[in-house]
């Protein structure tokens, strides 16, 4: 059977070997003269107040890897495309070929052939979805210093969350084919409800995993300059504003009118804002809950996959493909 | 104590949504017979193949394969089916060689030598890549690996349907002599009709999802009778041992199941042969009144 398993998917997990190794070295090379910026470790610059050098090593950054942080999130398609490629062909090409009248005739019964085939696809997906993980989350660490925390430049690419999407891709890919008998129109399935559950966890309810931190700070008059945000800038903020003396927050088109106000006349606007009671009020997610939230996210995505596979178990029981 | 058959339908049914493509067949396969499955298109013939190699079940109705169900997927029931699908399955990447390989790793009793030497007097290179092989000798390879598994009784759908007719000798020796060799029972279908006589002892006749006629060819031939007389009018339907009346000008001809009863006097009875047999038992019309006991049972 491991044999079996080698000799049908060898191509595939080449493909994907290369795939990943590509990836990774595209970073390494990228990432080396990067991380040469901070000598003495990125995160040496992560708390004010900076040195001389932590600052024009920030500029640098800024302008010459800045642009890096949105290429990242063309990778939160990796895992589709290691889960997807190795799911969506699983069942659907022994449907296309014919060839599921020759494999559930051999003295190998069909559960467990479908066990074995899960187990092993669906680990080589997750260990290569572990690896690129790791190697973004050494190419991103000084990419922290310019935020992305809990977003999809950062959260979706590292820690665990990447091996629980791809687990869950390769489960609707498993679970599209069996459904469309065919590879190609699953493996556009799978994406398409890959894509559709992503989008929805991270855009919808992953702000609202654990109940966010309201904030409300006074102006320090003579401060300079209006301070968007959190002093972490790898913060989820949320929604942010001003509220008034008598408690009333000025949110969206209110706040912009008032932002106006104090910047007419070109002084400093922290001083007409403080003269008016006005405060500074955020609501966010902080950075330490990176850790809580991978694992909501990972116990999520996790659970929909074993669902999935659930129901391939169910359906493959009853003969009748 | 009677001797456990081969594969028994009790019954058996099989609805898919709506229609049913199968209903109220019920057979019996001695051990050791070759039994050739006749129908046309969509008559139900692959339906009723898969059911008793378990790779569907019925919705109604029992299959049993040497006395356990096939349906229940277990080593063992799978152990003693083979299958060869229409057009001959592969893995079209694999090697010959792959494919003994990967039947040998999922089988418990898997004849890799005899495969193997099989091949190779077929003039099959095990380095060949299955994809790259022809028609026939893919069926052969597919054929040989049903084979190698040893297995009691041996399923076929349409197994020499898309062979050139040397192709198609060759399978038939190559079966012919694994029936020769050992206890295997082998079922398969066709729609060629004329060549099922030099291979096979039983026949089942299917059409409409219905069996039509099941039975020994030596005893289904000795039972028929083809009775030519003067024009008469008749109604088939009257009589159940009459299968089929053809009128010419002069002459009414009758094909009669009742091979011991007395003739009318002016008729003159000859012998059928099997492809006539078959051909009129296909002709008739679907039996609506077991078509609606069936209804009522499901």
């Amino acid at each position: 059977m491991t044999w079996m398993m080698w000799r049908q998917h060898r191509t595939e997990a080449l493909a994907l070997t290369i795939f990943v190794g590509v990836i990774a070295v595209a970073l390494f090379v990228l990432g080396r003269p990067m991380h040469a910026l901070f000598p003495l470790g990125s995160a040496h610059c992560l708390v004010p107040p900076l040195d001389q050098a932590c600052r024009s090593a920030l500029v640098r950054l800024q302008q010459d890897y800045g642009y890096t942080t949105t290429v990242l999130i063309l990778l939160n398609f990796a895992p589709y495309a290691i889960g997807g490629f190795l799911g969506a062909p699983l069942l659907a090409r022994e449907l296309e070929a014919g060839t599921w009248q020759l494999v559930w005739t051999q003295a190998v019964p069909r559960r467990r052939w479908l066990a074995v085939k899960i187990v092993v696809l669906g680990t080589v997906s997750v260990l290569l979805a572990a690896g690129l993980s790791a190697v973004i989350a050494w190419y991103r660490r000084p990419l922290d210093l310019l935020g992305g925390g809990l977003d999809i430049t950062a959260f979706d690419l590292t820690g665990i969350t990447p091996m629980a999407y791809t687990l869950f891709a390769f489960a609707l890919g498993v679970v599209a084919g069996a459904v469309l008998r065919r590879s190609l129109p699953a493996a556009a399935g799978a994406l398409v409800s890959f894509l559709a559950v992503r989008v929805t966890v991270a855009g919808w309810i992953r702000p609202h995993f654990v109940m966010p931190v309201t904030r409300i700070e006074a102006f320090v008059p003579g401060s300079g300059d209006i301070t968007d945000g959190t002093s972490n800038a790898r913060d989820m903020i949320l929604d942010q504003g001003f509220v008034d003396a008598d408690g009333r927050r000025i949110t969206g088109l209110g706040a912009v009118i008032m932002e106006g106000k104090a910047r007419e006349g070109g002084g400093d606007p922290t001083i007409y804002l403080h003269d008016h009671g006005i405060q500074h009020w955020v609501v966010y997610q902080p950075m330490e809950r990176y850790w809580t939230f991978q694992l909501i996210e990972t116990v999520i995505f996790v659970g929909l996959a074993v669902l999935l596979l659930a129901l391939v178990f169910r359906r493959i029981r009853r003969p009748a493909f | 104590m009677t001797i456990q058959p081969a594969l028994r339908t009790r019954n058996v049914g099989k609805r898919y949504r709506k229609a049913w493509a199968l209903r109220n067949c019920t057979l019996e396969l001695p051990p050791g017979s070759v039994t050739a499955l006749v129908g046309p298109n969509g008559a139900g013939k692959t339906t009723l193949l898969r059911m008793s190699v378990g790779l569907l079940t019925p919705t109604v109705g029992s299959v049993e394969v040497f006395g356990e169900s096939p349906a229940t997927n277990s080593v063992q029931a799978l152990t003693r089916i083979g299958f060869l699908a229409q057009d001959h399955p592969l893995y079209r990447q694999f090697t010959v060689a792959d494919l003994l390989r990967f039947g040998r790793s999922c089988n418990v009793r898997f004849d890799h030598e005899l495969a193997a030497r099989r091949l190779t007097q077929l003039g099959i290179s095990l380095d060949a890549r299955a994809g790259a092989l022809s028609g026939g000798q893919q069926s052969q390879v597919a054929l040989a690996l049903a084979l190698a598994k040893r297995p009691n009784l041996l399923v076929l759908d349409e197994p020499m349907s898309s062979l050139d007719p040397l192709a198609r000798q060759e399978f038939q020796q190559t079966l012919m002599s694994a029936v020769a060799d050992g206890e295997l029972t082998v079922l398969f279908s066709s729609h060629a009709v004329h060549e099922l006589e030099r291979v096979c002892d039983h026949l089942v006749v299917i059409n409409h999802g219905q069996v039509m006629l099941s039975g020994d060819i030596d005893t289904l031939l000795a039972e028929h009778r083809l009775l030519v007389g003067p024009r008469v009018k008749t109604d088939p339907r009257g009589s159940r041992s009459v299968v089929e009346v053809k009128h010419s000008d002069r002459h009414t001809t009758m094909l009669v199941r009742q091979a011991a009863a007395p003739i009318m006097p002016g008729w003159q009875a000859n012998p059928v042969g099997l492809e006539e047999l078959v051909l009129a038992y296909l002709r008739r019309p679907v039996d609506a009144e077991a078509a609606e006991s069936q209804e009522e049972t499901a």
